[in-house]
């Protein structure tokens, strides 16, 4: 069963379109990962999506429900955590959460059984008595979640909320986002880490607003067209630009390491004379296979 | 809906108690505002440094002197400037008055004829000089009947109902609950909107099931409830240690206030809608505040201000509410006296929150 569907949504702020012909699609119980550089249109997205936006053309339904015409029959199936930290900091753990599960509806035992469950997943339950200003990054994302996971919500839209944790908290993180998929929620989630891209059941990545492609993570790696070589030297900006300017071939830098994309026309070898020219050999190169940002990489340069 | 409102009304009152300088401030301020207007601002002018230069220099001359300060209003004391040099004392702010009694002072008294005593004045402080003149011209009248030796056939008898001693405290602790409720409730509701919108918490609030008006009700009750605590500690200070009267109704003067609130909430609703931070907010408080309270009759006589200010001050809903609070208060107005002020309010809380309420909504939405 389909429990979001996005058709053709279109949404501008002036002359700039945030996000354009935009479709997508979540099944019942899995986790759908968008992906895009800074800007692409995923918050305007899911603003949308939580009807904190209006928008011109297309549509939007969660559990069949129209965003735009029924909204409030929504409000009790859907949990939304925006980007940034948007709970109280000068309210506890608990205080924040027995608000939440106020507004929800929830009486007293309800709260305290449901208190336990999220205690007990989140590891939140030692800092009960925090204020949540003085949680760390991660614990502050897992309040945010649980806080949103007061009333069993069937659909979550989470934007990027593992940005700025740290590498542990956000594999706990993804590790909770696994055990609601299991009970049956329906995930959306924004990730600027391919990693965590990996652990989606669909990815969709989102470009200019345009949902540029999607499958599954290794059905996005197959799209990718060519060839990579990785080559381990710290490149300069102005080799990066020559080895761009000629025909068939692009340059990256990946960290301290640098790749070189190759058209599938193309071979290795027709660029021997440029490559002596930056001070490197066809021999420092090793082909390696295409990752999943190898893939929007190329996708973004055929945008 | 009801339990929504309550979660909301909790949260509100703990995030005021985890506020320590809030908490403070809310308790601290009602009780230097009262001792502050209550002490030290008074309309009564007494004490007037005044530099007297006596040409005379008679025995006439001299009681006439002593007459001017044997009351509690004039301090005479010897000039130390030239005559032509009488205004630097005023710039160096050491004399607010300046009497001259020519030499031919007791000559002409004597001779019934007339003359003039020059007197001068700071005009710089209006206020003073003008009670200060009063004074004066009163204490002359006195003073030339007795020169006379005459009788004076008609005698002003007068006495002041309700305050009998004209005591200041008595009709500025009224102003103050006035003043607080007026300045805490648009202050704090503005602030606490604006907050949850800086923050991004009201769009969390948006995508739970809480109605707009469930918001509205939840985000101003704890407000005017804080309004209300503040008000009763203003009055249990003015009635328990500045012994102010209290002649009305307490449920009419509550049950009214509570009306007041309306406009005053509505009028912090509608600065959190035109507004997007807290400092924005407050300053916009702020200056609603200051206009409400120069406009309300609380300080300057409304009866003093000119024609067009006057109908400005209709647009003032403290206005009502002062004469409503005094009215009470001091007179024991019942609603039937009080009618007018009344419906002005009833209007006015109307009119404000409803207007403020469906922007708050269309802001959300």
């Amino acid at each position: 069963m389909r429990l979001v569907e996005i058709h053709d949504l279109c949404r501008s702020y002036g002359a700039i379109t945030a996000v354009n012909n935009f479709s997508l699609t979540a099944e019942r119980a899995t986790i759908v990962a968008l992906v895009g550089p800074d800007g692409a249109g995923k918050t305007t997205l899911f603003r949308a999506a939580c009807g904190l936006l209006g928008f011109e053309t297309g549509s939007i339904t969660i559990a069949g429900f129209d965003v735009k015409t029924q909204f409030n029959h929504i409000k009790p199936l859907l949990g939304y955590m925006p980007q940034n930290f948007s709970l109280y900091p000068d309210l506890s753990v608990e205080e924040n959460l027995s608000f939440y599960a106020g507004l929800f509806g929830l009486n007293r035992t309800d709260f305290n059984q449901k208190k336990k469950y999220l205690y007990d997943f989140s590891n939140l339950g030692q800092f009960a008595d925090r204020r949540a200003e003085a949680l760390s990054g991660g614990m502050k994302q897992k309040l945010a979640l649980c806080c949103n996971l007061i009333h069993d919500p069937q659909v979550l839209i989470l934007d990027e909320p593992t940005t700025g944790v740290d590498p542990l908290s956000r594999r706990q993180f993804w590790d909770i986002l696994k055990k609601l998929r299991h009970d049956g929620s329906t995930i959306i989630v924004s990730t600027p880490y391919m990693d965590e891209v990996a652990l989606a059941d669909k990815s969709v990545f989102i470009f200019n607003g345009k949902n540029m492609a999607e499958g599954t993570p290794d059905k996005l790696t197959a799209l990718f067209n060519g060839r990579v070589y990785r080559l381990d030297m710290v490149p300069d900006i102005n080799q990066i630009e020559s080895i761009n300017a000629l025909r068939g071939i692009s340059a990256r830098r990946f960290g301290s390491s640098m790749r070189l994309y190759i058209k599938p026309e193309r071979e290795i070898a027709d660029y021997r004379a440029a490559f002596s020219q930056f001070g490197f050999s066809e021999n420092d190169l090793r082909e390696i296979r295409p990752e999943l940002e190898d893939t929007f990489i190329q996708l973004m340069e055929q945008a | 809906m009801i339990q929504t409102i309550i979660a909301l009304i909790i949260k509100e009152f703990r995030q005021v108690r985890r506020d320590p300088i809030m908490l403070r401030l809310l308790f601290i301020m009602p009780l230097v505002q009262l001792l502050l207007l209550g002490y030290v601002v008074s309309t009564d002018v007494k004490l007037i440094d005044t530099a007297v230069y006596d040409f005379d220099n008679s025995r006439l001359s001299r009681e006439y002197v002593r007459s001017l300060t044997a009351g509690e209003y004039f301090v005479a004391s010897k000039d130390d400037l030239p005559l032509l040099n009488a205004d630097l004392a005023f710039r160096q702010n050491r004399r607010n008055a300046v009497i001259v009694i020519p030499d031919d002072f007791s000559e002409k008294l004597e001779n019934f004829e007339k003359v003039k005593i020059g007197m001068l004045l700071d005009g710089s402080n209006a206020n003073t000089a003008s009670i200060s003149l009063g004074y004066a011209g009163l204490i002359t009248a006195q003073f030339n009947q007795r020169v006379l030796g005459l009788n004076m056939p008609i005698q002003l008898r007068q006495k002041n109902l309700f305050n009998p001693e004209a005591e200041s405290v008595y009709f500025m602790v009224p102003g103050i609950v006035a003043v607080l409720l007026t300045m805490i409730t648009v202050m704090l509701s503005a602030m606490g909107i604006v907050r949850e919108r800086e923050r991004g918490t009201l769009e969390q609030l948006m995508v739970t099931p809480i109605s707009t008006i469930g918001l509205i009700l939840g985000k101003i009750i704890p407000f005017a409830i804080i309004g209300f605590v503040e008000m009763s500690i203003a009055l249990a200070v003015g009635i328990l240690w500045f012994d102010i009267p209290f002649a009305g109704s307490w449920g009419l003067l509550y049950f009214l206030s509570f009306i007041f609130l309306f406009t005053t909430l509505g009028v912090g609703m509608f600065i959190s809608t035109a507004t997007r931070t807290q400092q924005q907010a407050m300053f916009f408080a702020w200056f609603f505040t200051i206009y409400a309270l120069l406009t309300s009759g609380f300080f300057i006589p409304i009866a003093n201000m000119p024609h067009i200010i006057q109908l400005l001050t209709y647009l003032n809903p403290m206005r009502y509410y002062m004469t409503i609070v005094r009215g009470i208060m001091m007179k024991g107005s019942s609603i039937d006296i009080l009618h007018k002020e009344v419906l002005a309010m009833v209007i006015f809380g109307l009119v404000v929150f409803t207007f403020s309420a469906l922007r708050f909504s269309k802001r959300v939405k």
